[in-house]
């Protein structure tokens, strides 16, 4: 394991309501993620796992406690500066790929260089390299609407890896792809983080996902209630994950 | 639920998505009202029953023009709306309802609309009619009586064109969800679907819209001796179908080509506006194209207006170049009406010239007379002594003509042909110059030798000092005027306080209109639609927005794509423009470059004040703010 944190939460509370109807989504997690980690976080409906991701991403803002982010806390500095940190630091993946559908993939994937201003040249580069390692340099020309929808999120995970981020976050990465693309996906997310190109934090209910992760943390009630690692079988780890689903009970959604 | 009922409540409840269709068709409904307003209004009755009569001509042809642009408005407004519309309705598809009875509930939501646009048009109408009139007045310079009245003829005119074209679009509407499918209705909003359309169907619009383009301002800028009529209205018909054609084919393909070439395009905020630009031009193309063409009628309105205010001017000073001309055949009369002028008023300006009449229908003179003439009036006689066979026409400042042919005439003259070698417009000789339309400016030495065989006749000019002391000065000189062989003298005497030219100062002011109307409602067709546009576009940027892109950065691509829809139909309309004022110049005899510039920034200032509201607008409606 890396020793370098990529980012840390300490005693985070998140709220929502008025004063007299607060609801507390969060209470109190603790988490730190280290350079090459691979976490799924897994809970049942209504946990926190959302919540938790979009404060991590720094979309959202917590009630209490400290969340940092390439050393910065993050409910300290201005939104420039959470604009700048989301952009060059952290990548994104979502469940409904949002890929913009007025350009093609590649333009999809070079956007986030193009505005940030790196060279043309540089960036048709890399996103040959990526497009090799996501099976994508076919569909570079194609609009989202001709892709499969395997495809476009593989495009996705390549427009969030093309900054070389500290840090990806996939919300539900495999919600709305069937069993093989959903695969495909996992096989490729675990290479990347494998040859030390991204660390991920990946919010899931399907253990099957959750299985390709290295570690594995349960919310449940807006707490983390548990952490389990892989070791060397994935089957075994899904073994696992699956007892403890059993274990904590309620809607994993 | 009777279905009036929930018509009534879908109006109401989304009266603001209505707002802007009532407001657009009130405009319309306003401005057509206050034209009609006036033709019934006694406003120009001050300026003479001839006057008057040419100004209710006049805004007869306005309303021509305006109810043809109220069709055309109607159509894109109702339809911007029909496809806003359809999405929400088609859900009740799922409760049960026909496609017939939908229909119905669209048609009488779209009457609630109309009938508001109706009530509201009318009623700023003749709220705003005493100013409509007033603004009439003060632009066009003339004094008029200013009343506040309701005429109910023109109330119902203004209604009925109205409900005519309204009754048709909104049938056209009914028709179109009859015909539609579940499907087509519930997705009728969110096209997200860019059909990169093959290069070789863009290359083939484009060139078929240059060609169009190029032969329509091939044909407005021919001139000629016949047809030039009918060709500047083919002109307009190609021109109008050819910018559809550049909009649809030419920037498209221009567009395209640029997005493969990825080392222009992966340069900052590029990348995102240029593939925004380009997947709204497929549905958009029509409305830069309406855009345009508004643009063209209003820049032209413009030019027409300025240039008819500048030829106002120069008929009045041709006119009035002298008070009193004489034509005689006694060549000591010059110095006698003189002092009898001037037992009247002074005399500022005094000229006197021999011509020659070698027969019934022309008369000549010598180029040094007329530049002796002309220098002692202080105007400057443009060309240099003919030669011997050449002559120079005395014409005169006209409105307009549609006979331009350049070909050299020939012109037999007594006993000599002449090659008609130029054409002098200048007020040489004022008002007989303009009347009589027979002078001839000829060689010293051509003149010479046509003294023998001609007759000699003197030409006596003065411009009187105080213009009170007319009547007066004409009828001390009227006692020279007589028709015998021996003695003939003819007097023309013009009225310094004559105001027969009125109504060209009401066509400016029309044409004045005429432009705001054009351009106000080509960039509130603009506005529209980016306005729509950016409702579809806010999840997008909510999308950008998550991605870390920075506010000023989103910002500035909304910017440039805004820029790049109003700078698109500005520079067609720009180079259409200049073709279009060059022809209104060859029509009007006038060089009217200045006009063009001045044209054109008055719509660069419309269209930049349009977009930068538009940003704003649609910074806010995607949630930059």
């Amino acid at each position: 394991m890396n020793d370098t944190k990529v980012a840390e939460i300490k005693n985070l509370v998140k709220s929502y309501g008025a004063k007299d109807f607060q609801t507390t989504v969060l209470k109190g997690i603790d988490m730190c993620i280290y350079k090459d980690d691979f976490i799924a976080v897994m809970g049942p409906s209504g946990s926190g796992k959302t919540t938790l991701l979009n404060i991590l991403s720094t979309i959202d803002k917590p009630t209490r406690g400290m969340v940092m982010l390439d050393g910065k806390d993050v409910s300290q500095i201005s939104n420039k500066e959470l604009a700048k940190l989301r952009k060059d630091k952290i990548g994104f993946i979502f469940q409904d790929y949002n890929l913009l559908d007025t350009m093609t993939l590649q333009d999809n994937i070079a956007l986030p260089l193009a505005l940030d201003g790196v060279p043309s040249k540089q960036i048709l580069e890399r996103i040959k390299n990526l497009a090799a390692v996501f099976d994508l340099s076919e569909q570079l020309r194609k609009y989202p609407y001709q892709l499969s929808g395997g495809q476009k999120q593989r495009g996705a995970v390549c427009r969030a890896l093309i900054t070389n981020p500290e840090i990806i976050f996939a919300d539900e990465p495999t919600g709305a792809l069937d069993s093989k693309a959903g695969k495909d996906l996992l096989h490729c997310l675990r290479r990347v983080n494998d040859s030390g190109q991204a660390t991920i934090l990946m919010v899931t209910h399907d253990p099957l996902c959750a299985s390709y992760a290295k570690d594995v943390y349960l919310l449940s009630d807006g707490a983390m209630r548990c952490r389990i690692s892989r070791g060397n079988d994935r089957k075994e780890f899904y073994n696992k994950i699956i007892d403890l689903q059993a274990s904590i009970g309620g809607d994993f959604l | 639920m009777r279905i009036l009922q929930l018509a009534f409540l879908n109006f109401r409840n989304s009266f603001k998505s209505y707002l802007s269709l009532v407001i657009s068709l009130s405009f319309t409904i306003l401005i057509l009202y206050n034209f009609q307003n006036t033709i019934y209004s006694d406003a120009f009755a001050v300026l003479g029953q001839h006057n008057k009569e040419y100004i209710n001509m006049l805004i007869q042809v306005v309303t021509i023009v305006l109810l043809c642009f109220m069709f055309f408005f109607i159509w894109y407004a109702t339809n911007v709306f029909l496809t806003r519309r359809k999405r929400e309705i088609g859900i009740y598809i799922f409760m049960g309802m026909t496609n017939q009875k939908i229909a119905m509930l669209y048609m009488i939501e779209i009457s609630f609309v109309g009938i508001t646009a109706l009530v509201v048009g009318i009623g700023f109408g003749a709220l705003f009619a005493g100013l409509f009139q007033m603004i009439l007045g003060a632009v066009s310079e003339t004094a008029i009586d200013v009343k506040f009245e309701i005429f109910p003829k023109a109330v119902a005119f203004t209604a009925v064109a109205f409900l005519i074209l309204y009754l048709i679009f909104a049938c056209k509407g009914y028709w179109n969800i009859v015909h539609s499918s579940v499907l087509g209705m519930i997705s009728a909003a969110r096209q997200n679907e860019y059909v990169h359309i093959k290069n070789s169907i863009l290359l083939l619009k484009a060139l078929v819209g240059i060609v169009l383009t190029t032969v329509g301002y091939y044909l407005a800028n021919k001139g000629g001796r016949y047809k030039v009529m009918e060709n500047l209205l083919l002109a307009v018909v190609l021109v109008i179908a050819g910018v559809y054609l550049l909009f649809g084919g030419l920037i498209p393909l221009i567009f395209q080509m640029l997005l493969r070439n990825k080392t222009f395009l992966y340069r900052g905020q590029r990348c995102l506006w240029m593939n925004q630009t380009i997947f709204r031009m497929r549905k958009n193309y029509r409305t830069y194209a309406m855009v345009c063409i508004m643009g063209i009628c209003s820049t032209t309105a413009l030019a027409t207006g300025f240039a008819m205010k500048e030829r106002y001017y120069n008929m009045i000073v041709f006119d009035n170049k002298y008070t009193f001309q004489l034509l005689t055949n006694q060549p000591n009369l010059e110095e006698r009406a003189a002092e009898l002028i001037q037992k009247e008023t002074d005399i500022v300006c005094q000229t006197s010239l021999p011509v020659l009449s070698p027969d019934a229908s022309h008369l000549v003179v010598s180029y040094t007379d007329i530049i002796r003439v002309t220098n002692e009036s202080g105007v400057l006689f443009p060309l240099t002594e003919p030669l011997e066979n050449e002559t120079y026409y005395l014409s005169y400042q006209v409105l307009m003509s549609f006979i331009l042919s350049k070909e050299v005439q020939t012109v037999t003259i007594g006993n000599d042909t002449f090659f008609q070698a130029g054409i002098v417009r200048e007020p040489c000789l004022g008002y007989m110059q303009r009347e009589m339309g027979c002078f001839y400016v000829v060689s010293d030495s051509t003149y010479s030798r046509m003294k023998e065989y001609s007759t000699m006749l003197y030409i006596h000019n003065y411009k009187i000092a105080d213009n009170a002391a007319f009547e007066r000065a004409r009828t001390a000189v009227d006692v020279l005027i007589s028709n015998t062989d021996e003695n003939f003298t003819a007097r023309v005497a013009v009225d310094p306080f004559d105001n027969g030219l009125e109504w060209i100062k009401v066509l400016h002011a029309l044409c004045i209109f005429m432009f705001l109307v054009f351009i106000v409602a080509g960039g509130c067709i603009m506005f529209m639609k980016l306005y729509n546009d950016s409702f579809e576009e806010r999840e997008r940027y909510l999308v950008l927005k998550k991605l870390g892109f920075s506010t000023q950065t989103l910002t500035k691509s909304i910017a440039h794509e805004l820029i790049s829809a109003y700078v698109l139909p500005f520079v067609v309309m720009a180079v259409s423009t200049y073709f279009s004022v060059h022809a209104l110049g060859m029509v009007m005899y006038a060089e009217l470059l200045s006009v063009y510039i001045v044209s054109i920034l008055a719509v660069m200032i419309v269209f930049a004040l349009c977009c930068i509201f538009s940003v704003s607008v649609y910074r806010r409606n995607v949630g930059l703010r």
